[in-house]
C-alpha cells in the first residue's frame, strides 16, 4: 500500500501535470485509505498549485496551464471537501476580493480566491467592475480582516488609490493587498497598500504576512 | 512630422531620427474634454480628437482609435461603456462551446456594429492628418484576443482540451481581422496593426499553432493595399518574441516590461521595425520615472535603425 506521503505526492504531481483524472484517482485512493481530508487539500492540492505558481513565475507555465491545473485541483477538491471534519472548516481569516471598477478581468482574481479558500480563508468575492465604495461596504458587512483589489489595466489600477483611501478611513485596521498585471512593489509603496502577490504561490504567505502585520 | 519616416522605420530601414508614434487612443477624448463614450460614438469628435492629438504630440503617425472591442461588437458581443475608458466586451456568445458557424455569426460588413462610425471617422480624419504629414494607423483586434471576446476565458484551455473548437474560433477570427484590415485600408491607413494583448499569455508552441496562422489573411490584405503591417503585443512576451518576429509583419510593438536593447537586437536579426517602449505605468501615468529621462533612454537604446518611439 502506498504511504500517505506517496499519495500526497501523486495528488501534487497530478495537479502540476493538469491531469484531472490522475487527481481524482489519487484523491479517491487517499480517502479510501482513511486519511485526513484537510491534509489532502493543503499538502496535496494546495501544494500542487503552489508549485504551479512557481512555474508560472519562471515562465514555464502560462495562463492556459494555470487554468488547467486549477481545474484539476477543483476536481480533487470536489472529492476531498465532503470528507472534511466539522472543526476543519474553521476560517483562518476573512478576505473581501474584487476586480476594480472599470475592469472586467478576473482570471488572476479567481485563482487567488481558489488558493485562499483551499488554505482555509473565507472569501467574499465581489466579482468584477466593483465600484470603489462596494469594497468598503462589504468590509463593514463581513467584518473581514483583509481586502484584495485586482486590476488588469493601468487605467483601472489608478482607482486603487481611491479604494485604499476609502478603506483606511472606514476601517483602518484592515489589511490591503493589490494585484494584477500592472502592479509592482513600487506601486504598492506609492499607493500605500500593505502588499501584493506576484503569483498564486505567493498569495497565501502574503495574506498571512499582512494579517500578522495589521494585528501586531 | 513625417509619415514617410515612420513607414521607413517600420520597414526596418535607417532613418535620420526615430519617428514618434503616440498611441493617443482614448486620451484624445480627454484632451478635447469629451467622455470616452461620447467620443467613440461620434465620427466628428473622433476626427477632431485625432487631429488635435496629432498636432499636440507632433506625431509622425497616430492611431485612428485604440479600441479592441470594435470587431467583437460588430459580430454581436455586448459592450459596457465607460466615461473614461474604451468599452469592455461583456458577452461571449461562444462560451458554451458552440462555434461561430453553429451560431450563425457573420464576418462583419461596413454596416456592422460601430463600423459605420469608424469608417466615417477615418474619412473625416484623413485630410487633416495628411496636411500634418502624419500617418493614420488602423488597429485590428488580434486573433487570440478576439477569440477570447467570443468564447470567454475558456479559449485558454480549449487550445489544449478542445483543439477543433479552438481552431474554428481562430479561423473565424482570422476572417474578421481580414475584414477589419480591408476597412482600414479603404480609409487610407498607411499603417495597419494587429493587436493581440493576450497572445503573450501562451507558450511559444501555442502561439505558433493558434496565433501565427490566423493573422495571415489580414496580412495579405494589408500587403495588397500597400500598407505597412505591425503586430502589437502586451505584457512580458519574452518567450514568444521570436514567434512575433516570424509572424510576417513589417514590424512589431511591445510594452514597457521588455528590455529595449534585447528587443532591438532581435528586430535587427529579423530585419524588422520595432516600436516601444516608454513606460506607460511607471513614467507616463505615475511619474515614478521621469518621462523625459525614460524617453532619452528609449531613444538611446532604440537608435535610428528600424526604431519607432512609442509608449510601451
Amino acid at each position: 500500500m502506498p504511504s500517505i506521503e506517496d499519495i500526497l505526492k501523486s495528488i501534487h504531481d497530478a495537479v502540476v501535470a493538469y491531469d484531472e483524472e490522475g487527481v481524482k484517482k489519487a484523491a479517491e485512493l487517499y480517502i479510501d485509505e482513511g486519511h485526513d481530508a484537510l491534509r489532502g487539500i493543503t499538502d496535496g492540492l494546495a501544494a500542487g498549485m503552489a508549485t504551479v505558481g512557481d512555474l508560472f513565475k519562471a515562465q514555464e507555465y502560462y495562463v492556459p496551464e494555470v487554468l488547467l491545473c486549477a481545474e484539476a485541483m477543483q476536481a480533487g477538491l470536489d472529492i476531498l471537501t465532503p470528507h472534511l471534519r466539522a472543526g476543519d472548516s474553521k476560517s483562518r481569516g476573512r478576505v473581501v476580493l474584487g476586480t476594480i471598477q472599470g475592469d472586467i478581468h478576473d482570471i488572476g482574481k479567481n485563482i487567488v480566491k481558489l488558493m485562499l479558500e483551499i488554505s482555509g480563508f473565507t472569501v467574499y468575492d465581489l466579482g468584477t467592475n466593483v465600484p470603489y465604495q462596494d469594497f468598503v461596504d462589504e468590509l463593514v458587512r463581513t467584518e473581514a480582516e483583509l481586502v484584495g483589489i485586482s486590476a488588469m489595466m493601468t487605467t483601472t489600477m489608478m482607482g486603487m488609490k481611491k479604494v485604499i483611501q476609502l478603506v483606511r478611513e472606514a476601517r483602518p485596521e484592515v489589511g490591503i493587498l493589490i494585484g494584477g498585471a500592472p502592479v509592482s512593489r513600487e506601486i504598492v509603496k506609492m499607493f500605500k497598500a500593505d502588499g501584493f502577490a506576484l503569483s498564486a504561490s505567493d498569495v497565501v504567505d502574503e495574506v498571512k504576512r499582512v494579517l500578522a502585520l495589521r494585528t501586531a | 512630422m513625417s509619415k514617410q519616416l515612420l513607414i521607413d522605420a517600420l520597414k526596418g530601414k535607417r532613418t535620420s531620427r526615430a519617428p514618434w508614434l503616440p498611441y493617443a487612443g482614448i486620451n484624445s477624448a480627454f484632451l478635447i474634454n469629451e467622455t470616452a463614450e461620447n467620443y467613440l460614438k461620434s465620427p466628428e469628435l473622433m476626427a477632431k480628437g485625432v487631429e488635435n492629438s496629432a498636432k499636440r504630440y507632433r506625431a509622425d503617425g497616430i492611431p485612428l482609435m485604440f479600441d479592441l472591442s470594435v470587431e467583437a461588437n460588430a459580430i454581436g458581443c455586448e459592450l459596457r461603456w465607460w466615461a473614461d475608458n474604451v468599452p469592455s466586451v461583456v458577452s461571449h456568445p461562444c462560451s458554451r462551446m458552440e462555434s461561430p458557424g453553429q451560431l450563425g455569426l457573420k464576418v462583419p460588413t461596413r454596416e456592422s456594429g460601430r463600423w459605420p462610425v469608424v469608417l466615417e471617422a477615418g474619412r473625416l480624419s484623413k485630410p487633416g492628418l495628411d496636411a500634418l504629414d502624419c500617418a493614420m494607423v488602423g488597429l485590428c483586434c488580434g486573433p487570440l484576443t478576439l477569440a477570447s471576446h467570443l468564447a470567454g476565458v475558456r479559449i485558454f484551455t480549449d487550445v489544449y482540451k478542445n483543439k477543433e473548437f479552438a481552431r474554428d474560433m481562430l479561423e473565424f477570427a482570422g476572417e474578421v481581422i481580414a475584414a477589419s484590415a480591408q476597412f482600414y485600408a479603404e480609409m487610407g491607413c498607411e499603417v495597419i496593426g494587429i493587436v493581440d494583448p493576450v497572445a503573450s499569455q501562451v507558450r511559444s508552441e501555442t502561439f505558433q499553432e493558434f496565433v501565427t496562422p490566423y493573422v495571415q489573411k489580414g496580412l495579405e490584405v494589408i500587403k495588397k493595399a500597400g500598407a505597412c503591417s505591425v503586430f502589437l503585443i502586451c505584457g512580458d512576451c519574452t518567450k514568444v518574441l521570436e514567434d512575433v518576429c516570424q509572424i510576417g509583419t513589417n514590424a512589431f510593438a511591445i510594452d514597457e516590461q521588455l528590455n529595449l536593447s534585447y528587443v532591438r537586437d532581435l528586430a535587427r536579426k529579423y530585419g524588422l521595425g520595432f516600436a516601444g517602449n516608454l513606460k506607460l505605468t511607471l513614467a507616463l501615468s505615475l511619474g515614478l520615472i521621469s518621462p523625459r529621462e525614460d524617453a532619452i533612454v528609449s531613444l538611446a537604446a532604440g537608435g535610428t535603425h528600424g526604431f519607432v518611439l512609442a509608449p510601451g
